[in-house]
């Protein structure tokens, strides 16, 4: 356990970071066994007020039980986002890099299209014109970040083809299907773990820039809600902005370590070019 | 708010005035007494503030105004700017009574039906062109029943128009309509010119693009994004007036940009939008400037909470009434609006006329409305929850949404669930307007008079497929009654009494929760004199307004 | 270069400008799907605007905008307005959005390209000096930092930034790109200029300086391992010159291929970043366009920024293909 550390001391205090944001989450409603919603006092009070330890905002809300019930809020965003642009990039990445040719170039072109125009401009359109709720949040956010796992599934998968086992499996008339699902992808998903770490990273902060510009939604709360609630008062009470931010920080400072640590630990193939 | 500089009022300016109040408390339509501030030119001289000619006044235009046209476009910023180019018959007073502009006087016959207007002899369109009794027949007839449905649904009831010369006109109604003067006055009536306007679009009409009117400022120059500059118009028709050189509009996206500029004085003068609520109490405190809540007494903007009364159980009014009293009105107004407005009372703001100061909401008490709503039969489930509503927060900035999460937040302490369904606002006028809602917020301006403004949003034959409208299905037979009978009534006091009625049934019914009545500070140097000197606000012609 | 190459060039260019009319294109598409996939139609987005609402005028806004033709049709008549770079007109500023964008395109430019700059020239220089000794102190120091800046969101940092040097300590101006009441010219204007720019140009570069410095480093300890570095040494070429001539010239390559790619994030960032400082740029005309929910116009910049982000690919590609010995004429 102890060399465990000293080799990988970023996965352990990524990971250490992480276990700590979702215990946060977790006890939230024994910490704060109250809405987050609820206007418990004066408004504008600063940190350190009596009853209110990180202040409170524009209405008089707490801040720190917001901060604690926004954790798994925010936490589902970046999982749930991230878990549907897994599956998006590493279907159509599967399909280009086992089927090839034409396939693989209309994918990657598609990949590449995504890649280059200016996604969090598109996400914003998405969510503006949807209108502002989790479920657009969600989708919006999986369809910007789908790409890179594409790409990385792909270049996994057109090298593995060429590896004997598979050949072996292909002569000996394993249906496509198996091939990919039982030989393929195993070995192709370290690197996507790794990548995955890093897209909860960037979920977290992409939901915290589409609340900063108002496009949160209003009946849940989370910690990107928070920061742009104080958009508008920073001047009068920048915590009510500042101090999710930093909640925010930590996160996503936690989960890239995280996936630092798995990449040198896992040593997947993963390109520079793919990471976020 | 004793602080908003009473020294505004005493230092009045008016000159030309008492024709008309004569001529209306004849008529009996204005039942108030004269307003104790207003002052005589020669008294105000006496008092030591002689009006001062020249100097540029620099002002903000926020948002930039898509055309600068009446009629055209009937948003804030463009009325403010064209206020200066263009004039109505006569202004408001800030308790709403009548003050002449182009209209020296006018009279009313016994029957109330014929309208007698004399206008001034000697005004003339900045390119020349008298103005006479046709343009005034013309811009009520043709410019303005086109382009306002508020002047259509008055200017409907004229049956004919007629010019016995050139500086009269006389209207001539159906049937008598007690509130038929208030589809004259300020911005909601300014005369055009005929020869530039007599044409079938309206809207597109190149004229649009270089406005000609009667005012004391015309307009020189518009780029786009960055100012709008009006130059003193030499032969106005008040002689020695208006007493500036020129008045630039600057148009500064940046709200702190906004704020800074009124904080070093090259702004002298601010209001509307231009700054932020929360900014009020921050220029209250600065010694070079004034800050004042009055001049929306016209528009009297009232805030509610709009309730599809189809919906159960909001057609219950003890849940409405209950949903009242969960919120605290002085919250609202002090920590969202920073004190920027008057709790509401009922369905009328204070100035509006025919106003009940007897009237009172049921007060703030979350026991009571606890009480009232277990005694309607919703009592709370396990956790607490007595039903869940549907919202749709206005979409119209952040003071509205956070207003909607204030709303969530106080009724979840009498155990109603509230979910927020976020919309532009398109999309917010458009589900209004197809009854797909359950509760909302809103704000309606009511112009003066009882039966204008408000109506509309009360009488069951408004309860149309159409936004801005009796959307939330409201009937009340009595109500109906009241308002057509008001409408109609001649004597002041006989309609004081049926509107009394109306507002008393409207508090007991609750088919909106009462909120605020806003009003929008205007910001100026101290060395900016008559600023806001009637109902109007700095949407005035602003010809008596000096530099010091 | 080999004359093969220099044959090869303009096929290659040409390939690429196709392939960038073809994106292009495909925004287009995109974009009209997505006024067609909005709840309501324009028209009623204009009239709830305008407080009208009346079936009439309704009416007359949808033949105006030939909403009662079929998708199809429409979806033409679109691509041939944008073809002939006719973007429509802002129903809220009643101007075509083309002049719209192209008033406020400058200051974005400046604001992204000083801010790209210094990222590249800070996020190369660190890398270098990080790769010199991993694992020293300099190296933990550097690559620490940019893990944090790396985490923090944009706006924080901005949001950070107006609280110490604007509203503490009052040092820089916070809002805007020029003093608005005094018209400056020359090298006063300039200077007014830079120092409105100072806090949103480091809060931009601050984030894109993080990514160059962890790839810069990632390939320079890469590079250094590749034999021609041996090559060199054994010739006695310095130090100096080893790292910032041999290794330099080939790590750089994937930091120019990023820099392409992450030109689409920059215009991202510069929404933020211009919100937080009310930059009069394209990004702040996003965040006025969103508040207002000016669909027609968030389509055109969307459309516009990207096609200066393809322009900027493309460029990127060129000088990739011009200089990188490993790329092969195809």
């Amino acid at each position: 356990m102890r060399s465990f550390i000293r080799r990988y001391p970023r996965m352990v205090i990524g990971a250490s970071i992480i276990l700590a944001v979702i215990c946060l989450a977790i006890a939230a409603p024994i910490l704060f066994p109250f809405s987050p919603w609820e206007m418990r006092g004066a408004p504008f009070e600063p940190p350190g007020s009596p009853g209110f330890i990180l202040g409170s905002d524009a209405l008089g809300r707490d801040i720190a039980a917001g901060l604690a019930h926004g954790t798994w809020v925010s936490l589902l965003i970046g999982g749930v986002s991230t878990l549907a642009s897994l599956g998006i990039g590493i279907s159509l990445g599967a399909l280009a890099g086992y089927v090839g040719g034409r396939v693989d170039d209309a994918v990657m072109r598609f990949a590449e299209f995504f890649q280059t125009i200016p996604s969090f401009l598109l996400a914003i359109l998405l969510v503006a014109i949807f209108r502002p709720s989790i479920f657009s949040i969600i989708t919006a956010i999986a369809l910007v970040s789908w790409p890179p796992v594409a790409r990385v599934v792909r270049a996994e998968f057109l090298s593995l083809r060429k590896r004997e086992f598979v050949q072996a499996a292909e002569v000996l008339g394993v249906s496509h299907f198996r091939i990919v699902w039982q030989t393929l992808l195993p070995n192709a998903l370290p690197p996507v773990i790794v990548l995955g770490s890093l897209m909860v990273a960037n979920a977290v902060l992409t939901e915290s820039a589409l609340s900063f510009l108002g496009l949160g939604d209003a009946n849940w709360m989370s910690w990107g809600f928070l920061v742009g609630s104080g958009r508008s008062v920073i001047r009068i009470g920048w915590w009510i902005s500042v101090l999710p931010g930093v909640a925010i920080v930590i996160t996503v400072l936690g989960l890239n370590l995280l996936g630092e640590g798995l990449q040198t630990w896992l040593n997947p193939r993963l390109s520079k070019r793919d990471l976020p | 708010m004793s602080d908003f500089d009473p020294m505004r009022d005493s230092t009045h300016v008016r000159s030309y005035r008492s024709p008309s109040r004569r001529a209306l408390l004849k008529a009996g339509v204005a039942a108030a007494a004269t307003a104790p501030f207003l002052m005589r030119i020669d008294e105000a001289i006496a008092q030591g503030i002689t009006p001062k000619r020249g100097g540029t006044l620099t002002s903000l235009l926020t948002p930039e105004p898509p055309v600068l046209m009446i009629g055209v476009n009937a948003q804030g910023p463009t009325l403010t700017a064209v206020s200066k180019i263009f004039q109505p018959l006569f202004t408001y007073t800030p308790t709403l009574d009548f003050e002449p502009v182009l209209a020296k006087s006018w009279t009313i016959s016994d029957d109330k039906k014929v309208y007698t207007f004399h206008l001034q002899e000697n005004v003339k369109f900045h390119d020349g062109q008298p103005m006479t009794a046709d343009d005034v027949i013309f811009s009520a007839m043709k410019f303005w029943m086109t382009l306002s449905l508020r002047a259509r649904i008055i200017f409907a009831r004229i049956e004919k128009a007629e010019a016995p010369d050139p500086h009269t006109v006389v209207f001539t109604l159906k049937e008598p309509f007690a509130p038929f003067l208030y589809g004259f006055g300020g911005t909601g009536f300014m005369i055009v010119p005929k020869h530039l306007y007599d044409v079938a679009d309206l809207r597109n009409n190149p004229n649009n693009a270089k406005p000609v009117g009667t005012g004391p400022f015309k307009f020189v120059e518009w780029q786009r994004g960055s100012f709008i500059r009006l130059r003193r118009n030499e032969e106005y028709w008040k002689p020695n007036q208006p007493y500036l050189d020129e008045i630039v509009y600057r148009i500064v996206p940046d709200s702190q940009s906004r704020a800074l500029a009124l904080q070093s004085g090259q702004v002298q003068l601010a209001g509307g939008n231009d700054i932020e609520p929360f900014d009020l109490p921050r220029f209250q405190a600065q010694p070079n400037l004034s800050v004042t809540l009055k001049g929306w007494e016209y528009y009297g903007p009232l805030a509610w909470i709009d309730i599809n009364k189809r919906v159960k159980p909001l057609d219950d009014a003890r849940v409405r009434r209950a949903m009242s009293m969960a919120l605290d009105r002085n919250f609202i107004l002090q920590k969202l609006w920073f004190g920027s407005g008057k709790v509401a009372t009922g369905p009328l703001c204070e100035t509006t006329k025919f106003y009940d100061a007897s009237v009172k909401l049921p007060p703030f008490d979350l026991a009571a409305a606890n009480k009232l709503l277990d005694e309607a039969g919703h009592k709370p489930d396990a956790s607490g929850v007595r039903f869940t509503i549907r919202h749709l927060p206005l979409p119209y900035g952040e003071v509205w949404t956070r207003l909607s999460e204030y709303f969530r937040a106080s009724m979840q302490k009498i155990g109603i669930n509230v979910t927020m369904e976020t919309t532009d606002a398109g999309s917010h006028s458009a589900r209004m307007a197809k009854w797909d809602y359950e509760t909302s917020i809103n704000y309606i301006y009511q112009v003066g008079d009882a039966n204008i403004g408000m109506e509309q949003y009360f009488t069951s034959e408004n309860i149309k497929n159409v936004a801005f409208n009796n959307v939330g299905g409201y009937s009340n037979p009595r109500v109906d009654e009241l308002l057509a009978k008001s409408r109609y009534a001649i004597d002041p006091v006989e309609r004081q009494k049926l509107l009394s009625e109306f507002q008393r049934i409207a508090v007991d019914d609750m088919p909106y929760i009462y909120l605020l009545q806003m009003s929008f500070p205007t910001y100026y140097a101290k060395r900016l004199n008559n600023t806001v000197t009637t109902a109007m606000g700095i949407a005035d012609d602003f010809d008596d307004v000096f530099l010091a | 270069m080999s004359s093969n190459r220099l044959q090869a060039m303009p096929r290659l260019i040409g390939w690429r400008v196709l392939k960038m009319a073809a994106m292009v294109l495909a925004i287009v598409v995109v974009n009209f799907l997505l006024i067609h996939a909005a709840p309501g139609d324009p028209a009623s987005a204009i009239a709830g605007q305008s407080g009208q609402a009346d079936a009439e005028f309704m009416r007359q806004l949808r033949e105006q905008f030939g909403l009662d033709k079929p998708l199809p049709l429409q979806l033409w008549i679109y691509i041939e307005r944008v073809l002939t770079l006719d973007l429509g007109v802002s129903h809220r500023l009643q101007r075509p959005i083309l002049t719209v964008i192209f008033e406020r395109l400058p200051a974005t430019l400046l604001l992204t390209g000083t801010a790209f700059l210094i990222a590249l020239a800070s996020g190369v220089a660190l890398g270098v000096r990080a790769a010199r000794k991993p694992g020293g102190i300099a190296d933990t120091l550097i690559m620490g930092g940019s893990l944090f800046f790396y985490a923090t969101p944009l706006f924080l940092v901005g949001i950070v930034l107006v609280l110490v040097f604007g509203v503490w300590l009052n040092w820089l101006p916070t809002f805007g790109m020029e003093t608005v009441d005094m018209p400056l010219q020359g090298i006063a204007r300039a200077t007014d200029i830079a120092r409105h720019a100072v806090l949103p140009v480091i809060t931009l570069a601050v984030f894109y300086s993080a990514v160059y410095v962890r790839l810069t480093r990632a390939s320079m300890v890469e590079v250094s391992s590749y034999p021609f570095i041996k090559t060199a040494r054994a010739k006695g070429a310095s130090e100096t010159r080893i790292r910032w001539v041999h290794m330099l010239r080939n790590a750089l390559l994937p930091v120019i291929t990023l820099a392409g790619i992450q030109a689409g994030h920059l215009v991202g960032g510069s929404i933020l970043v211009e919100t937080v400082f009310a930059w009069p740029g394209i990004g702040s005309l996003a965040f006025e366009a969103l508040l207002a929910r000016d669909y027609d116009l968030l389509l055109g910049i969307f459309l516009c920024t990207s096609v200066v982000v393809l322009t900027f690919n493309l460029l990127t590609d060129l000088v990739y293909l011009a200089f990188d010995p490993r790329v092969q004429a195809l």
